[in-house]
C-alpha cells in the first residue's frame, strides 16, 4: 500500500514538473521544423525571461501578474531581435546550418555570462520561496503549483495546435516547413512565417520559464541544460514532429523524476546526458509511430538530418 | 621568472589546443564544443595514473593522450554514423556529462580538484626544460597539422568539405576520415592536458568548463579557420587579453563572467563582421609542393 | 551472358510516393543502355537507389553476381559501380587534375596512417594516378586545363571532367546522369566519343538523357520509364516511334 502511494506520488509530481519540459521541447521543435535551425539561443531567451521576472518580483516588488506580463514582453522582444537582427542577416549570407548553430550557442553563452556578472553564480527563484501549499487528494500530495501549471500548459498547447490547424498563418507555417521555396512560389512570406514561429516559441519559453522559476532554482547556466532536455525530446519525438517532441518530453520528465527510486540524487542530473546519448545512438530519426499523412503530426522529410536524407540532386 | 614561464607554457598549450581544434573544425568541417573535455581527460588520466598508481609520468602522459583519443572516437562514432549535425549536440552533452562525472566520483578529487600531481622534468632539469618541452610539442603540432593539410590527406579533406556526396561517389569514405580527424585532434588535446597537469600540478573541473570551449573556438575563429597561423595568432592574442585583465585585480566572481563575455562577444562580432578571421584562408587547396609548374602556378 | 549489373525487382517509395516499382534491369559488359522518360519518371532516383545514395525498400542489386544491398555508397563505388551527377558536383576548391587524383580506386591519401608513415606508397600512387589522369584528360581534349580550377571551365568541359573523374576508379559499370545537359560544341563530340570508347573497353554503361539524338546515336538498347516503372524496352529508335510512349513523354 505504502509503495503504491509513493509511486503514484512520484508519477503525479513528475507529470506536473514535465509541464515546463514540454513547453521548452515544443518551442525548440517548432523552430527547428519551420526555420530548420537548431536554435540554441532559446537558452538565452530562457535566461532573459527568468531574470526579467526575478527583477520584477524581487527587486521592483511587482505583483506576480505584472511580472509575468513584463517577462512575456521581454521574451517576445528577445525572440524578435534574435530573428530580425541575427537569423535574417545570416540567412541572407547563406551560411551553413552549423554556422548558425555555433552562433546561437555563442549568443546563449554570452547572455549567460552577462547574467553571471549581474546576478552572480548562486541559485535564484522568481518568488522568495518555491514551497507551495499542499492539499492531500486521496493519498497524494498536490501542491498549489501543480494544477495551475498543468492547466496553463494544456491551455497553451491546445491554443497552439488549434492555431496551427485552423488559422492561415498556422497552415502557412506547415507549408513553409514542408517546402520553403514552394511556399514562396505560392506567395507565402517566408520572413513573416519565420518570425511568427520564433515568437510563438518565445511565448512558450516565457511561460515555461515562469513555471520553472516558480518551482526550481535557476543559475545563469540552467538554460543550457534545459535545452539539452528539449533537444533529446525533439530527437526522440522525431525531428519535425512537434506533438512527438511534446510526448517524448513528458516521458523523459517522468523517467527522470522516477529515477529517484533507483539512483542517488546527485546522479539524477546525469540521466539527461544518458537520454541525449541514447537518443542520438538509438533513435536518431525518432521513435517510429504510425504516421498520419497530411496532418500536423507528420514528420517533415527533408530536414537535412538522419540516415535517409533524400538526395540533394533533383529527381529526374 | 616563474611567472613568465607559466605564461609561456599556458600560451604554448593554447596554441596546441587551437591548432588541433582547427584541424577538427577548420579542415575537418566538424563542429564540436567538447575540446576542453579531451584536454581534461588527458590531464586527469595522466594525473591519476602517476600520483595514485605510481605510473612513470611519461607513460601516464601517453595514456592520457590515448584515453582522450579513444573517448573522442567513442563520441564521434555513433553521432557521425547518423549525420555531422548530431556531433555538435552529442559534444555538448559529452562536455557537460563528463564534467559531471569528474565532479561526482571520488578518485578525481571531486569539485575541489586533484592536487599534488607529480612534477615532470622540473626537479631534475629546472623549469626551463619544461618550457622547452611544451614549445617543442607546440612546434611539432603546428608542423603536423600544416603537413597534413597540404598532403594527399589535405586534398581529400578539401574535397570532403566541398561536397560530401560527390566525395562518396568517387569511393571515398567520409565517415572514417572524419573520425580519424576528430580522434587525432582530440588526442592532441589530451596530450596538451597531460602536459598541463604535470607542470601546474593542480587540476579542477572548473578549469575545463564550457568557458574553455568558447575560448578555444574564439581563438580559431578570430585567428582564421583553415590556416596554419590563424590559430597561433588567435591563441597569442586571446591569451594576452585575460593576462591584461588580470592586472586590473578584479575579484574572481567578476573576472570569470567578464572573460566569458569577452570571448563569446568576440566570436559573435567576428562571425558577423569578419567570418574569415584575422588570417583569411585561401579558397584553393595547395599541395606542399606542386610537381609540374604549369598554367595554374601563378594563380 | 549474365550482366555486369543486375537489378532485380527493385522498389522504393517515400511516404507513399512510389519512385521505383519492381524495376528489373540488366547492364552488360560493353553495351550502352539509354534510360529515357519524362521528368519525374524516376530515372535519377533509380541511379540513386542502385548506387546506394538512397536505400531501397525491396529487391536486390548484383554487381558481377554479388549483392550490393548491404554496401554503402562509397563501398559500391569501390566495388566498381561508378556514377556521375547531373550537376557535375566537382570539387571547386581543387584544380582539375586534383579532382581526378583523389578519385582512384584505392587512394592511399584517404588514410592518415599512410600520410604520416607511408610516403613511398603515396608517391608511387601519385605518379601512377597522375599518368592515368593526364591520359584521360588528353583523350577528352582537356590536357591544357589540367591545372585550372573547375569553376573557371565552361560548363561543357566541367561535365567532361565529371565523367573523367568517374573513370579514374576502374569502374565495371558506369551510370551517367544527363551527361549532355548543358553541353555544346566540341565538348558534345568529345562526350560522345568518350562514352563510346568506355563501352568498347568493356564497361557496362547506362545513360539517363533527355537529348534523344544523343541516346539514339549511342545506345544499344533503350528503356522507357514512367512514374517509377519500366514501361517498355527495345531499340531507342523503336521507343521513340511508339505513339503511346511519345504521348507519355510529352503529355506531361
Amino acid at each position: 500500500m505504502q509503495d503504491t502511494t509513493i509511486i503514484l506520488q512520484i508519477l503525479w509530481t513528475s507529470l506536473a514538473t514535465s509541464t515546463y519540459y514540454v513547453l521548452f521541447a515544443v518551442a525548440f521543435a517548432l523552430v527547428l521544423k519551420v526555420t530548420r535551425l537548431f536554435n540554441f539561443a532559446q537558452a538565452a531567451v530562457m535566461t532573459i525571461a527568468f531574470y526579467t521576472a526575478f527583477i520584477a518580483v524581487q527587486w521592483l516588488e511587482w505583483p506576480a501578474w505584472a511580472a509575468f506580463l513584463l517577462m512575456m514582453f521581454m521574451t517576445l522582444a528577445a525572440s524578435y531581435a534574435l530573428e530580425r537582427i541575427g537569423f535574417e542577416a545570416l540567412r541572407q549570407r547563406g551560411v551553413s546550418v552549423m554556422f548558425v548553430f555555433v552562433f546561437t550557442l555563442m549568443v546563449s553563452e554570452f547572455i549567460a555570462y552577462v547574467a553571471m556578472l549581474i546576478f552572480g553564480t548562486w541559485p535564484q527563484t522568481i518568488f522568495p520561496t518555491i514551497f507551495w501549499p499542499v492539499t492531500i487528494v486521496g493519498e497524494i500530495a498536490v501542491s498549489g503549483w501543480d494544477i495551475p501549471a498543468m492547466a496553463a500548459t494544456v491551455g497553451a498547447l491546445a491554443a497552439f495546435f488549434a492555431f496551427m490547424r485552423f488559422t492561415r498563418t498556422g497552415q502557412f507555417m506547415i507549408g513553409v516547413a514542408d517546402n520553403p521555396d514552394l511556399a514562396e512560389l505560392y506567395g507565402i512570406n517566408k520572413r513573416q512565417i519565420f518570425l511568427a514561429a520564433m515568437l510563438i516559441a518565445g511565448a512558450f519559453v516565457g511561460l515555461g520559464m515562469f513555471l520553472y522559476g516558480t518551482r526550481a532554482q535557476v543559475l545563469p547556466q540552467t538554460g543550457l541544460s534545459l535545452m539539452l532536455f528539449a533537444i533529446a525530446a525533439t530527437i526522440i519525438g522525431g525531428i519535425g514532429n512537434i506533438a512527438g517532441a511534446a510526448i517524448a518530453a513528458v516521458i523523459l520528465g517522468i523517467i527522470q523524476n522516477a529515477s529517484i527510486l533507483f539512483i542517488s540524487s546527485e546522479w539524477q542530473g546525469f540521466l539527461l546526458y544518458i537520454f541525449l546519448f541514447l537518443a542520438i545512438v538509438f533513435f536518431p530519426n525518432g521513435l517510429r509511430l504510425p504516421r498520419r499523412r497530411g496532418r500536423f503530426g507528420t514528420a517533415t522529410r527533408d530536414i537535412p538530418l538522419g540516415r535517409d536524407a533524400p538526395p540533394a540532386e533533383s529527381q529526374a | 621568472m616563474e611567472y613568465l614561464y607559466g605564461i609561456i607554457i599556458i600560451i604554448g598549450l593554447y596554441v596546441i589546443l587551437a591548432t588541433s581544434f582547427n584541424l577538427i573544425i577548420g579542415y575537418g568541417g566538424l563542429v564540436s564544443i567538447a575540446h576542453p573535455v579531451f584536454f581534461a581527460l588527458g590531464a586527469y588520466t595522466s594525473a591519476v595514473l602517476s600520483r595514485d598508481f605510481g605510473a612513470p609520468v611519461l607513460l601516464a602522459m601517453l595514456a592520457g593522450t590515448l584515453v582522450a583519443l579513444l573517448a573522442s572516437i567513442a563520441l564521434a562514432l555513433p553521432s557521425l554514423r547518423v549525420s555531422g549535425d548530431y556531433l555538435l549536440i552529442a559534444s555538448i552533452g559529452f562536455q557537460l556529462g563528463i564534467l559531471e562525472v569528474i565532479k561526482n566520483v571520488r578518485f578525481t578529487g571531486g569539485p575541489g580538484g586533484f592536487t599534488n600531481i607529480p612534477p615532470f622534468l622540473i626537479r631534475e632539469f629546472g623549469r626551463e626544460s619544461y618550457v622547452v618541452l611544451v614549445l617543442a610539442v607546440m612546434v611539432a603540432v603546428i608542423l603536423l597539422v600544416w603537413w597534413i593539410s597540404r598532403s594527399d590527406y589535405g586534398r581529400a579533406m578539401s574535397a570532403m568539405r566541398d561536397d560530401e556526396l560527390a566525395f562518396s561517389s568517387i569511393g571515398r569514405d567520409a565517415m572514417w576520415m572524419k573520425i580519424a580527424i576528430f580522434g587525432l585532434g582530440s588526442g592532441i588535446a589530451g596530450l596538451a592536458g597531460s602536459l598541463y597537469a604535470h607542470y601546474f600540478r593542480f587540476i579542477a573541473p572548473e578549469q575545463f568548463e564550457i568557458l574553455q570551449s568558447s575560448v578555444i573556438l574564439t581563438m580559431v575563429v578570430v585567428g582564421g579557420l583553415r590556416t596554419t597561423w590563424g590559430p597561433v595568432v588567435g591563441a597569442l592574442l586571446l591569451q594576452a587579453l585575460p593576462q591584461a585583465i588580470s592586472f586590473l585585480h578584479l575579484p574572481p566572481s567578476v573576472l570569470g563572467p567578464i572573460q566569458g563575455i569577452l570571448f563569446t562577444g568576440l566570436v559573435l562580432v567576428f562571425m558577423f563582421f569578419r567570418p574569415q578571421g584575422l588570417v583569411p584562408a585561401k579558397e584553393v587547396w595547395r599541395a606542399v609542393q606542386r610537381p609540374t609548374g604549369k598554367a595554374g602556378e601563378n594563380r | 551472358m549474365a550482366g555486369v549489373l543486375e537489378v532485380r525487382d527493385l522498389s522504393k517509395s517515400f511516404d507513399g510516393i512510389v519512385v521505383a516499382s519492381h524495376i528489373d534491369l540488366t547492364l552488360k559488359s560493353g553495351s550502352i543502355v539509354g534510360l529515357i522518360g519524362p521528368n519525374g519518371a524516376g530515372k535519377t532516383s533509380l541511379f540513386n537507389l542502385i548506387s546506394g545514395v538512397v536505400k531501397f525498400d525491396s529487391g536486390t542489386v548484383l554487381l558481377d553476381g554479388s549483392p550490393l544491398d548491404r554496401l554503402k555508397f562509397h563501398q559500391r563505388v569501390r566495388g566498381g559501380l561508378s556514377r556521375t551527377w547531373q550537376h557535375t558536383r566537382l570539387f571547386p576548391s581543387l584544380p582539375v587534375i586534383d579532382n581526378l587524383l583523389i578519385a582512384t580506386h584505392d587512394y592511399p591519401g584517404e588514410r592518415l596512417v599512410n600520410v604520416l608513415f607511408g610516403r613511398r606508397r603515396l608517391k608511387a600512387h601519385d605518379s601512377v594516378a597522375r599518368d592515368k589522369a593526364v591520359g584521360i584528360l588528353g583523350k577528352m581534349g582537356l590536357a591544357n586545363v589540367a591545372d585550372d580550377l573547375v569553376s573557371d571551365l565552361p560548363y561543357g568541359q566541367q561535365k567532361l571532367v565529371g565523367v573523367a573523374r568517374a573513370l579514374m576508379g576502374d569502374a565495371k559499370c558506369l551510370l551517367l546522369d544527363e551527361p549532355m545537359a548543358g553541353v555544346e560544341g566540341q565538348a558534345y563530340a568529345a562526350m560522345q566519343r568518350v562514352v563510346r570508347e568506355v563501352a568498347e573497353s568493356g564497361v557496362a554503361v547506362c545513360v539517363v538523357e533527355h537529348n534523344i539524338a544523343f541516346i539514339r546515336d549511342l545506345c544499344d538498347e533503350g528503356v522507357f520509364m514512367f512514374s517509377g516503372a519500366i514501361m517498355a524496352r527495345g531499340s531507342v529508335a523503336e521507343l521513340i516511334r511508339d505513339p503511346q510512349l511519345t504521348e507519355l513523354y510529352f503529355g506531361h
